[in-house]
């Protein structure tokens, strides 16, 4: 597992925000936590693809898109918030995500 | 040789999501192209007052319209392709964008697949197609193959590395869909079309069709095109009818095809689809990029 600080948080968390601001045309001040990015956004998984693949490039990660969806079996991504923490738990974890 | 590529989407869109991505002077084109084609062709510009099979293919058109206001654009542009590619019905797209076909024909194989339909529809076959986002053709080869017959169901096509689709008989679908959300697919959903567009069995379906474009009158296209079938470069009209023909029942290698096009030398790819689907589902190298019409 490798060590996440409160700055990396943040980081994925902004870099989160920015993606979903201009991919959804959406101001970015306006969304929080509790944006539920389907509904309230209109994203879709294939934006999420995305997400991801800038994600692992960003921080040379390795991780499977499979890994990502057993895990999303059991974690939905209702809120932001469910996102960036998932975004965090693939930071640590990368395929071991599918355990935790 | 190939630089630049034009690669056509199929069809899915859904018109609201197609138009309101044209800026104002491309929708004053496309509404001057739609009134001609809706008014050649008998079809109501509000969807519901379409017979069913009419509100599909009406769709469709629209979809072949939005292509061919986005082709004018780049052209206008001065952006003029080297090569091109149609994924699924972005073949009939790209037929008429090349000039192998006129505009009209391209709209009239269009309006043939209300005879694949009808045909389905009183054969009773239960039919559908699924996305799968999550797998790579690989991938969902490897899961499916023991466990689906090819006459129950094959994958119709390998977009990228982590979006295929699956077609063949609906129940099958479903099945294979529910196995690939528990192994872990982002997302698995049925098209729900009644149809399964690149499965063999869409061939006894497709009779009018087929013989539709043996009889259209096919040209050289202005611009080579790549086959997503073998990979070949299609430069005589015949081999695009073939083509037209083989796109209703043969499976598509779109992720090979793209990679082909890398190969064959193109770095610029451009997404004619108004709504950038096709930049969505594909991927390229890092050396190279693909344009979507915000870009341009």
């Amino acid at each position: 597992m490798k060590e996440i600080t409160e700055e990396i948080r943040q980081e994925i968390r902004d870099m989160i925000f920015d993606y979903y601001a201009e991919e959804c045309e959406t101001d970015r001040s306006s969304i929080t936590m509790e944006t539920d990015p389907q509904n309230d956004l209109g994203s879709d998984s294939l934006m999420f693809v995305e997400l991801i693949e800038m994600t692992a490039e960003k921080y040379g990660l390795d991780v499977k898109l499979q890994s990502i969806g057993k895990y999303m079996l059991r974690t939905p991504m209702n809120t932001m918030k469910d996102v960036v923490d998932m975004f965090c738990r693939i930071y640590q974890y990368g395929n071991d995500i599918t355990d935790q | 040789m190939y630089r630049k590529a034009f690669l056509f989407n199929g069809i899915g869109s859904k018109p609201e999501k197609l138009t309101v991505k044209l800026p104002p002077e491309l929708t004053d084109r496309f509404m001057h192209y739609r009134s001609e084609a809706f008014g050649r062709l008998g079809l109501h510009t509000e969807p519901e007052k379409n017979a069913p099979f009419d509100r599909k293919v009406a769709e469709w058109i629209i979809s072949l319209i939005c292509d061919r206001v986005v082709f004018e654009y780049y052209t206008g542009k001065g952006i003029i392709p080297d090569i091109g590619a149609g994924y699924s019905s972005g073949i009939v797209s790209i037929s008429g964008c090349f000039g192998a076909v006129s505009h009209e024909c391209a709209q009239d194989i269009i309006m043939m697949n209300r005879a694949t339909m009808r045909c389905i529809e009183e054969k009773g076959a239960g039919l559908d197609m699924g996305a799968v986002i999550g797998f790579s053709h690989s991938e969902l080869s490897g899961l499916l193959r023991e466990r689906f017959t090819e006459e129950e169901l094959v994958i119709g096509s390998g977009n990228s590395s982590f979006h295929t689709m699956i077609c063949g008989q609906a129940e099958a679908v479903e099945k294979a869909l529910e196995l690939c959300r528990r192994e872990g697919a982002l997302k698995a959903f049925s098209l729900g079309t009644g149809l399964a567009y690149h499965h063999p069995v869409m061939k006894e379906y497709s009779k009018e069709y087929i013989a539709f474009c043996t009889a259209a009158e096919y040209s050289a296209p202005a611009y080579p095109v790549l086959s997503v079938f073998d990979r070949g470069i299609m430069t005589e009209g015949n081999r695009i009818m073939k083509e037209n023909q083989l796109n209703v029942y043969t499976p598509i290698r779109w992720d090979l095809a793209m990679k082909k096009l890398e190969e064959l030398g193109v770095t610029e790819f451009f997404d004619v689809s108004a709504d950038s689907a096709v930049s969505r589902f594909s991927r390229v190298s890092r050396n190279c990029r693909i344009y979507t019409l915000e870009d341009v």
